[in-house]
């Protein structure tokens, strides 16, 4: 599949949510920890060499789930390849549960489920719907239910 | 190949490529060699495509190609800040994805095609996605969601409802105090809302992100003139019989006075300037577009 790289290792040099050097070990039988330095920018998990400018490589966060495996560790694992795991190693206990509560808030759909909440509360408690004075509240991505616009009132 | 002389080839091989990095690091070079493609887990990527989560856009377009110039017919899921495109709308995989971080969605001219728009992207060298709907309702429509689909617009509406959300609770809170519910005010059409930790993106930070203790997610009890006209809010969140739990609040991230303004998106931390931003493009380009015909 074809991925516009360029515009993703541009993406890569932006202010990170979050970085840190941590140990990394992939998803795949054989693979050994190594430290990489990692970066949580938008929904991507950028990790590089330690001396290096540019990301060995990137995970989009989308579909995922992360969790606990021990004290200071933590893992990622897609939801369509339950078996791999993408496994990080902190080093306290303290950056482990930072890491794992910036990547759950880190997707797109995450934040998606968020404004949907904010929206419907808001809604709820004013009769007003917050996004119509922005003239989105049309917006597919805004909506409630399952991407169709709400129904006119 | 005897065993002897393939443990000398690959001898031989190790210490190639040791003296290859050896002079790379003492050119200072940082950057890995050309052939090296970045990693992405691709598979799982393409399994967001397709997977039960609705889209926030499909359809067909017209792609340029990368190396010739033709227009080809794509059929393209857009979802979230990722803009996929398969050959077919039946086809399982798609033949790639467009990352929709740092760019901006501009009307073109195009000698072969009508209702050109083109996706640009702000780093050196970057490429330009060529794209044609098929009619200008199309164009209008994917122009508009195309230019929306960052994952910072996103987190900038999230937080300004966030902010909104407390300030209604709030007031909720204290005329419950004063005993005298009423129906809050709607915010004043024009105002301008700054956002109280301005940062579009955050600022690097390794430690303690400060989490919104604050905010108490209890539901007030019944607002008099709380209830909707429009029936499908109610019925259709509070229907869920999951008991609703709030989502977690996405923590508060302190900023230094002046927070960095990040690259890929306008330079604006007020939300409704930045809408505007939003609006005004595609605004004018329509007027250009118009004036053009």
């Amino acid at each position: 599949m074809r991925f516009n790289e360029k515009e993703l290792v541009f993406l890569s040099r932006q202010p990170p949510e979050r970085a840190a050097e941590l140990g990394m070990r992939g998803p795949k039988k054989g693979d050994v920890v190594k430290r990489r330095v990692v970066k949580l920018i938008v929904n991507f998990l950028f990790y590089f060499r330690t001396d290096e400018d540019e990301p060995i490589g990137a995970l989009l966060l989308e579909q995922c789930r992360v969790e606990r495996e021990d004290d200071q560790v933590f893992s990622i694992v897609f939801l369509d390849e339950a078996e791999r795991k993408y496994l990080f190693e902190c080093d306290s206990q303290e950056q482990c549960v930072e890491w794992i509560d910036a990547i759950v808030k880190a997707s797109y759909e995450f934040m998606r489920k968020n404004l949907i909440y904010y929206r419907t509360e808001i809604h709820r408690l004013t009769g007003t719907d917050p996004l119509e004075q922005y003239g989105i509240s049309d917006e597919t991505r805004f909506q409630v239910n399952t991407g169709l616009p709400p129904a006119a009132t | 190949m005897s065993a002897r002389s393939s443990a000398v080839t690959r001898e031989r091989f190790m210490q190639r490529h040791v003296i290859v990095s050896q002079e790379r690091k003492k050119e200072g070079r940082k950057t890995r060699s050309k052939e090296t493609i970045m990693k992405l887990n691709e598979k799982s990527v393409a399994h967001y495509a397709t997977c039960n989560s609705p889209p926030d856009k499909t359809g067909f377009l017209f792609k340029k190609g990368e190396r010739n110039t033709a227009y080809h017919r794509r059929w393209f899921i857009l979802k979230g800040n990722m803009l996929f495109y398969f050959e077919e709308r039946e086809s399982r995989e798609p033949i790639g994805v467009i990352v929709l971080e740092g760019c901006t969605v501009e009307l073109c001219e195009s000698e072969s095609e009508e209702f050109a728009f083109a996706v640009k992207f702000d780093c050196v060298k970057a490429r330009v996605y060529k794209m044609a709907a098929e009619n200008q309702a199309a164009m209008e429509s994917w122009v508009k969601a195309l230019s929306r689909a960052s994952f910072d617009y996103m987190r900038l509406v999230v937080k300004e409802l966030e902010r909104q959300l407390e300030e209604v609770q709030e007031e909720a809170r204290s005329s419950q105090a004063k005993n005298k519910p009423k129906k809050h005010q709607p915010q004043v059409q024009g105002a301008t809302f700054s956002l109280q930790n301005a940062a579009i993106t955050g600022p690097s930070q390794e430690g303690v992100s400060s989490r919104e203790n604050g905010v108490s997610w209890s539901k007030p009890t019944s607002v008099p003139n709380g209830v909707s006209e429009g029936c499908v809010w109610e019925g259709d969140f509070c229907g869920r019989g999951d008991g609703v739990k709030p989502p977690p609040v996405p923590p508060r991230r302190k900023t230094n006075g002046g927070s960095p303004e990040s690259p890929v998106s306008p330079g604006t931390g007020c939300f409704s300037k930045l809408h505007e931003w939003y609006g005004k493009e595609v605004a004018e380009l329509r007027i250009e577009w118009m004036q053009s015909k």
